[in-house]
Order: C-alpha cells, then structure tokens, then sequence
C-alpha cells in the first residue's frame, strides 16, 4: 500500500528556534493518523509543510507520493484541509458559501453535501459571521468534505467545540472513510477526542518525534503498575529503563511500565522486591499515557539543561 | 441505532470492548441466529469508532465462529456454536480465575460468589 503522507527527516527552523527536527513519519492510506502533542510542539508547522505553505530547511515532505512543494491546484482538489483558524467569507450564508466553494472542486458530490447539511443541522440562509464557533467549524468541516478528499487533513478541529458537536464532527469525518480511497490527519492536544477515532498516533514534543506507533500497539505496552512493599524497602537507583516515573509513597510502589508484557513484567517487578504484594497493572488511557510520557519528556530536557 | 450498546472505558483495547458487548448481545439474545449483523461502516459511524477497529471486532467474532460471512448478503449471526461443554469452559478460564482472585481478595466464600454469579445469570436471561 502507498504511502499518502511521508516526511523524511524533515525540519524547519524559525530563526534560531527549529519547530521541527528530523521528522520522520508514513502515513498509509485508510488510516486515521492523530498527531498529538501539546501546544507549540510543531503540530500546525509540519501540516504546513505538508500543505506547501511552508517550505522545509531540510528534508523532505510527500504527500501523495510527490515532494509537498510541488502540489498545485490539482491535488488540492483531492485534499480537504482546514487550519487551526481557517479563514472562510463571512459575509456569506452558508448556502452562498457551498454554492461558491462547489465549481473548485470536480468530484463535488452534491447529495453527500445535501446528506451532511442535514446531518450537521446548519442554517442554509444564516451568514458565517453570525454562526456559533461550531457551526462555523460544521461549515468549514462540511465544504473540505463534499468533494470526497482522498486526503483530510485537520488541524486542531475540536478545540472549542461543545461535546455535542464534536461528536457530530467526528461522524462527519467517519463519513469519509466510507469510501474508496480516503486517509485522514488529524492534529490535536485533545487526545480523548482521538482514542477510538485514530488507529495511529504520533506524538511529537518540542519539534521531535517522540512514538509513532498503532493505538493499540501503544495500549498495549503501557501500564500503570502498583504493588506494596514492606516499609523498610528503598527504591534502587538503577531501575529498569522500561519503568518510568517510579515513586515510592509510603508502603506503595507505583511506575509506568512501558514495555508491559503479562507475567514477564510481574516476575520483573518480583527481581527488584521479591517481597512485594499483589502487583496490580492497570490499563491506561491515551490520555494517561500522553502525560506520563510528557512528564518523562520534561525530566529529560531538565537534566539535559542541567 | 445498533443491536448492542458499547460502554467504551479508556485504556482497553477498543475492538476487545466491541467483542464483549456482541457476546453479551447474544447472550441475552437481542442478537439470535439467523439476524443480519450490522456493516463495519455502521457501526464505525455508529460508536464513533475507526472503521479498522470495528473490522478488527467483526474478523474476531468471525474466527470464533459467532458471526458469518454470507457472501452477497453480508453478516449474519451464526447457529449456536457446535462447541464441547469442556471447549466453551476453558473459554472462560482466564475470566473465571479473574473473578475467583478478587473475590479472595474480597474475603469473599466460594458460595457467595456462586450466589452473585447466579443473580446477574437471572438478570440477562
């Protein structure tokens, strides 16, 4: 299967500050690839040079299989994108706007859009400007959508956006993947709103790639595991690298474990205290896994600093 | 609307919790044999689940042989599986030693739990 999005060791530096460093990611079609991190890591950059409004200071970015500088109108007919802060004419009604965006695009399907403003439950003869945040986004979601992109790139859709309209936004997005050829990139520092909707997540922090790995894979592996020890117990300086932000509280030991395997990690934990109690190892969230993997993150760049 | 409800809990695998609540599904016989199952497109739209996921959850329901493939028809449920009482015990295994730690954990006596597990069998009949 080809690649629909891939960066090679692609970087851009602003002045002195590189947004992103040697990025490297593959994104197949039929998947829904979520790029998480948190604000200023270097989300909306890499979009932008995926969209060929930025121009990388080096390495390379493909989309559809071809260099993102060379992308011309053609491929933007193939590709639904919408920025942080899209810009949309206001001064227009939502009827106006579809009417105005349609003859752009070739493969404007005009019963999805007719499907998908019923569905979205948006005033055809409202203007944009006097819209609510949501509706404005249902707007702007709506019009990247009615021409079945191959290719749907969000940045950041659901900041702002109340739960009910999420959700309706979320649908929307799936309605695409009803089709024969769709890939969806989606950008967020709301990672519940990704959990079951990706099936692939990179997770970039300070311009770097920091996993990029299956939703389920990255389950997998991670669990919160906590057991008790006897009070006289210390926590050894040299611990496993897998374990990450080990505490010992009282007569409670808790970590993350990062390589989790059933009775391989357990029998881990029982090398280090052979006296423990019951090791409990708790599933975790993308959410919880974000954060600890964030605070790890911060750990590092301080003893780096320091 | 889907013939099963999914009550998602973070951190489990997504396409495990689609599983479970198709068994429960059958189970409690809102699902039977025979019942078209829906596509992997409803449902994705449906839960709000990637479309791969619930793929995933419909393949592993097929390889244990619950639901079928009828080609030019789509899923169907399948006829009760033809499966030993020994084969479908050592289904649970796993689960029933689950249950068996926490209830030790608990205090709890073997009769009691015989008695919890009786009243939730009452329960989805």
């Amino acid at each position: 299967m080809s690649d629909v999005i891939e960066t090679r060791n692609l970087s851009r530096r602003f002045g002195k500050k590189e947004a992103v460093h040697d990025l490297t990611i593959r994104v197949p079609e039929g998947r829904i690839f979520a790029f998480l991190g948190p604000n200023g890591a270097g989300k909306s950059t890499t979009i932008k040079l995926l969209m060929n409004i930025l121009e990388p200071t080096a390495g390379e970015a493909l989309v559809f299989g071809r260099d993102a500088r060379q992308l011309g109108p053609a491929d933007f007919q193939q590709i639904g994108y919408v920025a942080e802060d899209q810009a949309a004419p206001d001064s227009m009604t939502v009827q106006q706007f579809m009417d105005y965006v349609q003859p752009m695009y070739p493969t404007w399907d005009p019963a999805f859009c007719a499907g998908l403003l019923k569905q979205f439950d948006l005033p055809l003869d409202r203007k944009l400007k006097d819209l609510s945040r949501g509706m404005r986004m249902k707007a702007v979601l709506l019009s990247s959508l009615a021409y079945r992109p191959r290719l749907l790139v969000l940045d950041e859709p659901f900041t702002g956006l109340d739960p009910l309209v999420r959700d309706e936004f979320i649908r929307g997005i799936l309605e695409l993947t009803a089709q024969e050829h769709w890939t969806v990139f989606v950008s967020s520092h709301d990672i519940d709103e990704v959990e079951r909707l990706a099936d692939w997540v990179g997770i970039i922090n300070d311009g770097r790639l920091m996993e990029c790995e299956s939703v389920e894979s990255i389950q997998g592996r991670f669990r919160q595991i906590q057991f008790a020890v006897t009070d006289d117990a210390v926590l050894p300086g040299n611990l496993p690298p897998n374990w990450l932000l080990a505490e010992k509280e009282g007569r409670a030991v808790r970590f993350v474990e990062s390589r989790y395997q059933e009775g391989r990690s357990e029998a881990a934990v029982l090398g280090v205290f052979p006296s423990c109690g019951e090791i409990g190892a708790a599933p975790m969230s993308l959410r919880e896994i974000f954060l600890a993997l964030a605070r790890v993150y911060r750990f590092a760049a301080k003893e780096g600093r320091s | 609307m889907l013939e099963f409800a999914v009550h998602f809990q973070s951190g489990l695998p997504a396409y495990e919790q689609v599983v479970y609540a198709v068994k429960k599904a059958l189970v409690a016989r809102v699902l039977k044999p025979g019942d078209m199952f829906p596509s992997v497109r409803k449902m994705s739209q449906e839960l709000r689940i990637n479309p791969n996921t619930a793929h995933k959850a419909v393949a592993a329901l097929v390889a244990e042989g619950l639901l079928e493939v009828k080609p030019g028809l789509g899923t169907v449920v399948s006829a009760a599986p033809q499966a030993t009482r020994k084969q479908r015990s050592q289904i649970l295994g796993p689960e029933v030693e689950r249950l068996v730690v926490e209830a030790k954990q608990l205090g709890l006596e073997a009769d009691e739990i015989v008695e919890a597990v009786r009243s939730h069998w009452k329960r989805l009949r």
